[in-house]
């Protein structure tokens, strides 16, 4: 469904992403991990249409991502990226406006879940309310392809808790759920799948369920294989 | 298109409000000065209105510049790029709302101005020095060293010409900070060279102007054809601009 071929990023002489080819297929949730700078958010910017290659390419449903397919990928950014202007409503109006898969109950049913107000206004929330936010308003979307970059970033254990069921609610047989987070043993709950990016190479793609009847390893297990004495 | 552009105003509606809360208080000082026939208030709001139907659609012009670095250069600009519209349509709703504040602002300070005059005429007996002192002030206006005609068509002329020729340094603004973010992102002496490039092109732009009118005769048909040149490197700049964003940026 969304797929990277020999796709390339380089920021001055660095190679943020390199000749990675990756493809995601639907009905899975995919961890993507890697320490910080391996690659991670590059590869799916350039998967939402934010970022341009420098070379190869990034293909949704086999054609090149563009406009009609953003209307299909939902990314959220690990950053604050709302205008500072807006309240929490203004917030969901706007992607009401712009994506017609917008569910404004869908939204408002995540925002009682997440306990936020739509007047509260978003330069006034705080990192752990943001991150909420991102999510409710990401999730409210009937997308293809989610796309969420750290998603548990700044959020306590119990709005953890309400982020998991809510990004599971979203998994089906016609969906791609694509998650990266630091959180190793987080991911392994919630994901099926797991995509190691090293130094702006694909490391590994690994069947999470395969890995630990076959090779008796969890996520964690090749997480400090594959980063241990190198990057960490 | 239109819901872009809906989003183009709300950024910039509250600077727009507080200019027009502004002049609607110079109007009414001017209004009791008028009626009141203290000319030293009369002198003021007069002298703060013209400053403000200068400076606000100046202001229209940089806030709206401003807005697009921010657009650019920070992560408020997934906010923009994430939606499924073309960076022809991002950036055309950009265009259009500031080439069309500019226009209005600028039609409603020319309206403005001219209620005002007229006021201030009818009563010129009794204000003659203020009166006089306008006319003065407006004969000594010239353009390409020709002298503008103290008319209301003279002066409808003169207005497009200059409106046309700030949403034109605008929109070449809009093409330095593009290039800046697509082009020169990460390099040395990045906002130095996009500002150079500015300045060539505006400096570019001026000569064509000038060489094109240089043989017309009127001034009035000098300004229309002067302001013509301007939309229309105004839209040459559009396409150009658009281009490099759909091509080169990456946010």
């Amino acid at each position: 469904m969304l797929e990277s071929k020999e796709i390339t990023k380089i920021f001055g002489t660095k190679a943020a992403v390199d000749h990675i080819s990756l493809r995601l297929e639907k009905g899975h949730v995919y961890a993507m991990l890697g320490p910080n700078g391996s690659g991670k958010t590059t590869w799916m910017k350039m998967a939402a249409g934010l970022i341009k290659p420098t070379s190869g390419q990034m293909l949704f449903e086999d054609k090149p991502v563009d406009i009609d397919s953003r209307r299909k990928i939902a990314y959220m950014s690990t950053e604050s990226f709302f205008y500072t202007w807006m309240t929490v409503k203004d917030v969901g109006a706007y992607y009401a406006d712009f994506f017609d898969d917008f569910s404004w109950d869908g939204y408002r049913a995540m925002l009682r879940q997440m306990e936020l107000e739509e007047s509260m206004k978003t330069k006034a929330l705080s990192s752990g309310m943001m991150a909420k936010l991102k999510i409710a308003v990401t999730m409210a979307r009937d997308a293809k392809v989610y796309m969420l970059d750290e998603p548990f970033n700044g959020i306590d254990l119990l709005a953890r808790d309400n982020i998991r069921r809510c990004i599971l609610e979203h998994a089906d047989e016609n969906k791609v759920l694509l998650l990266s987070s630091h959180l190793v043993e987080e991911m392994e709950a919630i994901a099926d799948k797991a995509v190691f990016i090293r130094q702006g190479k694909l490391a590994e793609v690994d069947d999470l369920e395969e890995m630990r009847v076959d090779r008796g390893a969890s996520m964690a297990d090749r997480y400090r294989e594959i980063y241990g004495h190198t990057e960490e | 298109m239109l819901k872009l552009m809906k989003y183009e105003f709300r950024k910039t509606w509250i600077t727009k409000l507080i200019l027009l809360g502004v002049t609607a208080v110079a109007e009414i000082a001017f209004l009791i000065g008028l009626y009141v026939e203290r000319e030293t208030t009369l002198g003021l709001s007069v002298m703060l209105l013209m400053f403000l139907a200068l400076g606000g659609i100046l202001m229209i012009g940089l806030y709206s510049v401003m807005t697009l670095h921010r657009d650019m250069n920070t992560k408020q600009s997934y906010m923009l790029f994430m939606t499924p519209n073309s960076r022809y349509s991002i950036l055309g709703a950009k265009v259009l709302e500031c080439g069309l504040s500019i226009l209005i602002g600028g039609a409603f300070y020319f309206a403005l101005g001219t209620l005002d005059l007229t006021l201030l005429f009818a009563k010129s007996g009794e204000l003659n020095r203020l009166w006089s002192a306008i006319q003065d002030f407006l004969s000594h206006l010239t353009f390409a060293n020709h002298q503008l005609l103290i008319d209301m068509e003279g002066m409808a002329a003169f207005v497009f010409c200059l409106l046309a020729g700030w949403i034109l340094t605008v929109i070449t603004a809009y093409f330095a900070v593009v290039i800046s973010a697509a082009l020169l992102n990460g390099k040395r002496f990045n906002g130095l060279l996009s500002f150079v490039l500015f300045l060539a092109l505006s400096w570019f732009v001026g000569w064509v102007a000038r060489t094109v009118t240089a043989s017309i005769p009127s001034i009035n048909t000098l300004l229309l054809v002067d302001g013509a040149i301007s939309l229309a490197f105004t839209a040459v700049m559009y396409m150009i601009t658009a281009i490099i964003m759909e091509r080169k940026l990456s946010v």
